[in-house]
């Protein structure tokens, strides 16, 4: 008997440190299903990740780009939940500041003609221009418009923040939970790899 | 035999049981619209900060030697009493660290990865900082190119240990540590280097990583040392906020022939604002390096 509740603790075991190897598996996702590019010359960078991301729902992943860097941004995922191909974007978020004109109220005392407070307050307004800012999204690549590509490389001229942005389709065949439940959630990872830019071509003299 | 056998089926049991047939769903997908109306609310948000690296990389042909006396002193380690001290400092340390492999002072790298590994002890997070990851530290103290690794991969390793181990204030905490002594020691590399225009850029830049580290550490402002942090970073983006920025479209393509992304910027950084950036980045790095012990006292 007590090789049976052993060899069922161990399958337990054996399950659970399955289960802990799917989690590990998409922490890790883009390093060991990302394609890296096959030029040398690209060293990953810190800021790539992974994640669960949930059919139909939007999920971005905020970096920085410096200004003189060639960047490689290729994104892998499980097409058996997600389906074959993502929606992606990358979009700029930019501080936009903008002058306003506020009105303020404030009590002034009433005076009178001898420059005396006579105990009265009066509402007075004033205007004065602010600077307040917004935060606007520019989209500077969205791969609807290049044949759903899943990797883009391109040069980086100032540093900015931007954000990549996927959004999953869903795979219609994707096998159910056992409740019935859909499985909708899925790993999506985004592989991050830059370069100092180079300069092609001969050196002007 | 016989045990091994019924586990064995018990096990294909539990693992079937696990599965269920195949039924196709009736839900029909999404359609590939991002940023669609009301899409805004439900947008999961991830945010990556980059590695001091990065930065230290592109101003490395910039700037002179990097110098001891630009870094916090490694014998203030164990005066830092608080949470927010520690953290703070944490941050500092490993950027000091990272900037020290760059800048090939070789036994400083040494000295501030013991420091980071004490405070990472405080933080709970030791195990960034391993005894075998420092005996191959100090195997390879004469190979530049490693310690640049090694001291990036304990940073890297400290900072997913933080995101796993969902220490969100600490890691805001870690990270606003780590701007401000990377400002301190671009500051201190343009002293060293004279006004040199190109790292005065770098300097404007930054103020796209404040943007971003501020927006990060949003979530977490309902923790009392983050949210004092972060009035404290948002007065230094008051003085960002202050100077002129110029977006121009790119002309020409990428000397390395890749698509250029986006416009250009060009930040008018005033000699007058460098120096409010200077005096506000200095104020606030001094405070929050200052010993706890001798400011209780």
């Amino acid at each position: 008997m007590n090789q049976i509740i052993n060899s069922l603790l161990a399958s337990a075991a054996l399950l659970a440190s399955g289960s802990a190897i799917g989690q590990y598996k998409c922490a890790d996702y883009h390093r060991f299903n990302g394609d890296p590019s096959g030029d040398k010359r690209f060293s990953m960078n810190g800021q790539s990740k992974s994640a669960m991301v949930q059919v139909g729902k939007e999920t971005e992943l905020n970096i920085i780009i410096y200004r003189g860097q060639d960047y490689r941004i290729s994104i892998s995922h499980d097409e058996k939940i997600l389906g074959e191909q993502l929606a992606i974007r990358l979009v700029e978020k930019i501080r936009v500041p903008h002058d306003e004109t506020i009105e303020v109220i404030t009590q002034e005392a009433v005076l009178d003609e001898q420059g005396n407070a006579t105990g009265t307050t009066q509402e007075v307004k004033t205007k004065r221009k602010e600077r307040l800012f917004n935060d606007e999204e520019k989209v500077l690549w969205d791969n609807t418009e290049h044949d759903m590509a899943d990797e883009v490389e391109f040069s980086c001229t100032a540093t900015k923040r931007i954000a990549v942005e996927v959004i999953a389709p869903g795979n219609s065949d994707a096998k159910p939970k056992k409740s019935g439940e859909t499985n909708d959630i899925g790993c999506v990872g985004i592989l991050i790899e830059h370069m100092p830019t180079p300069v092609l071509g001969f050196e002007p003299q | 035999m016989k045990t091994t056998v019924l586990s064995t089926i018990l096990l294909a049991a539990l693992v079937t049981s696990c599965g269920g047939d195949p039924k196709p769903t009736n839900d029909a997908g999404p359609g590939l619209v991002i940023g669609g109306d009301g899409t805004e609310a439900t947008v999961a948000s991830i945010y990556q900060m980059p590695t001091p690296n990065e930065l230290f990389n592109l101003v490395r042909d910039l700037a002179g030697e990097g110098q001891k006396r630009m870094l916090n002193p490694a014998g203030n380690v164990d005066r830092y009493v608080s949470l927010q001290g520690r953290a703070f400092n944490f941050g500092v340390y490993s950027t000091d660290l990272v900037f020290a492999s760059y800048f090939k002072m070789n036994v400083e790298v040494a000295r501030y990865y013991l420091t980071c590994k004490k405070l990472a002890d405080g933080l709970g997070i030791a195990s960034a900082f391993s005894d075998a990851d420092f005996v191959r530290l100090e195997a390879n103290l004469t190979r530049g190119d490693s310690l640049e690794l090694i001291s990036n991969d304990a940073y890297t390793k400290a900072y997913t240990k933080l995101q796993d181990e969902k220490m969100g204030p600490v890691l805001s905490l870690v990270l606003a540590g780590g701007w401000v002594e990377s400002m301190h020691l671009l500051f201190r590399q343009i002293d060293g280097a004279g006004n040199n225009p190109n790292l005065m850029a770098r300097v404007g830049e930054q103020k796209v990583t404040l943007e971003h580290l501020l927006d990060m550490m949003e979530p977490q402002a309902g923790d009392a040392d983050v949210a004092n942090t972060m009035m404290e970073l948002t007065a230094i983006r008051d003085i960002y906020d202050q100077v002129n920025v110029k977006r121009v479209a790119h002309q020409g393509a990428s000397t390395s022939g890749r698509m250029v992304l986006g416009d250009d910027v060009q930040m008018e950084l005033t000699s007058e604002k460098y120096q409010a950036l200077v005096d506000a980045v200095e104020d606030l790095r001094t405070r929050m390096t200052a010993p706890e012990d001798k400011s209780n006292s």
